[in-house]
């Protein structure tokens, strides 16, 4: 059992976030709870997202998920955004399930850019 | 330019034992390995080793060496103390004091208590920290039977006044145990001009092996505990067990070491301390919890506003660093040290403890302050603009 909180897919996301940022005319998801804060923007052309940031406050986790995410959506289509849930993203970064609740805030904000992607078309 | 792998700045939570300790530790396993209970010859060669310690011990501290007990660390000296003293003055009445600001070993013991019936008076600090004569004078009651305040706190550095302190509980007939882990060996302490009754220490905060620590007895009329441990009739059957000689021995060293370095290191650390803080103040929203004139200079808190506590430790690597104390800091709870002193929430979790020590070069803290703005400066630069 390793003693580090982190593990080294948090690690190279946190240390090195390549997607954290704005998008110029993007549509943005944002939700505020537990005492995180997490905005996702996205660009779309037709039925594809083109391109992902986000900008977060909070722990490491939280960050490198946000990182994930905009990797993992990048070229697929809007609708898997409605598709999306927590369970991967806890697994591959290993979250500790006391920070369930934080990521489920990330799984809001993933909707609510869903939703303004929706409401922008 | 090359990252190092790690710049060690958690002198608080422990130090490298120093090289001439383990250099003693290590003389006295091989030549006085017996046990200084027996009686013979190899035994009582042990039991000289043990009482050569404690003379170093008692030199440090300005004490008859016989008023010392060995003990595991300032965890069990802590124990020893305060469930000792509480129990055996018991009859007389169970009121108790302490402070907020006290280290867990401390917190718990007197938690423990309290579910034992006793009644707890806890003892906020002013903004800076302290807590006033009058405020302890006030706190006193006919029943009450100890005060147990720190001197040095862990996490800020903060110095108590315990002289002044001591005097209180003097004058009403009270016990006062003082939990000094953080300045034996880095301040001045003259027990025989302060009025303390009961004082635990560690060996591992000043360059010391771990797992050996003591607690002053004074010998003065009613100073008296009750065992914890039963099973022999070691230490006055007060703390029985067989007395690990090699540990007293390094732990006798690391004050003669002290002793020796103390003056020049207190210099030293107030330089880098200045030096850390000069470095970073500039930031917007940074604050120090504590104080920067008269506090102990081996520790500097910090806190920054609009900042991820977790993240801001994280982002300091290679620094090792803390947020809270170390046995503390897995939990991630905003620190209750800083909460006690009115910090909100989001401040006491921001808040990252530097603590500097005897190997630590100008350099270290150079690095440590560009790390810091660096740090801070990156996760403000992704955080949402309504936080940032």
């Amino acid at each position: 059992m390793s003693s580090d909180p982190y593990n080294a897919m948090v690690r190279e996301y946190f240390a090195d976030p390549q997607h954290a940022g704005d998008l110029e005319g993007a549509a943005t998801g944002y939700f505020s709870d537990q005492g995180m804060h997490i905005r996702l923007a996205a660009t779309v052309s037709g039925e594809r997202i083109t391109s992902m940031r986000f900008r977060a406050w909070g722990c490491p986790h939280v960050i490198a998920a946000a990182e994930a995410i905009c990797r993992q959506y990048e070229g697929r289509p809007v609708a898997a955004l409605e598709e999306f849930t927590s369970d991967h993203i806890m697994q591959d970064l290993a979250v500790p399930i006391e920070k369930t609740g934080r990521i489920l805030v990330l799984e809001d904000t993933v909707r609510s850019l869903g939703q303004a992607i929706r409401d922008s078309a | 330019m090359k990252q190092p792998d790690n710049v060690y700045l958690d002198y608080a939570a422990t130090t490298p034992a120093d090289e001439r300790v383990i250099a003693r530790m290590q003389e006295v396993q091989t030549t006085s390995f017996a046990n200084p209970s027996s009686s013979h010859a190899a035994g009582r060669q042990s039991m000289e080793v043990v009482t050569n310690a404690a003379r170093q011990l008692g030199a440090l501290l300005n004490i008859d060496p016989d008023a010392l007990l060995w003990t595991s660390g300032a965890t069990e000296s802590n124990n020893l103390a305060i469930l000792g003293a509480a129990r055996h003055r018991a009859h007389r009445g169970k009121h108790l004091v302490t402070m907020r600001t006290e280290h867990k070993a401390v917190v718990d013991v007197f938690k423990a208590l309290e579910k034992q019936g006793f009644a707890v008076t806890w003892l906020s600090p002013g903004d800076d920290g302290r807590v006033l004569p009058e405020v302890l004078a006030d706190a006193l009651r006919d029943d009450t039977q100890l005060v147990s305040i720190m001197h040095i706190n862990n996490e800020t550095g903060i110095v108590q006044d315990i002289g002044s302190l001591g005097r209180v509980c003097r004058e009403h007939d009270v016990l006062f145990h003082v939990d000094a882990a953080q300045s034996v060996g880095k301040v001045h302490l003259d027990l025989q001009a302060l009025p303390v009754d009961l004082l635990s220490l560690t060996g591992h905060k000043f360059y010391g092996p771990k797992g050996i620590g003591a607690l002053y007895v004074s010998a003065s009329p009613g100073t008296h505990i009750e065992p914890l441990l039963w099973g022999g009739g070691q230490q006055r059957r007060l703390r029985p067990g067989t007395l690990p000689v090699e540990l007293i021995a390094g732990l006798g060293a690391a004050a003669e070491i002290s002793a020796a370095l103390m003056d020049d290191e207190y210099s030293r650390l107030t330089a880098l301390r200045a030096s850390l803080w000069e470095g970073i103040c500039a930031i917007d929203g940074v604050h120090a919890n504590g104080d920067l004139n008269n506090g102990y200079p081996g520790i500097l808190n910090v806190g920054v506003d609009n900042v991820e506590g977790e993240s801001l430790l994280l982002a300091l690597e290679p620094l090792c660093v803390a947020t809270g104390s170390a046995c503390n800091s897995q939990s991630q709870e905003p620190s209750y040290v800083l909460r006690a002193m009115g910090r909100s929430d989001l401040q006491a979790q921001s808040a990252i403890r530097f603590s500097f020590g005897r190997q630590t070069a100008p350099a270290d803290v150079e690095f440590a302050a560009r790390t810091y703005r660096s740090a801070v400066e990156r996760l403000r630069s992704i955080a949402p603009e309504a936080v940032a």
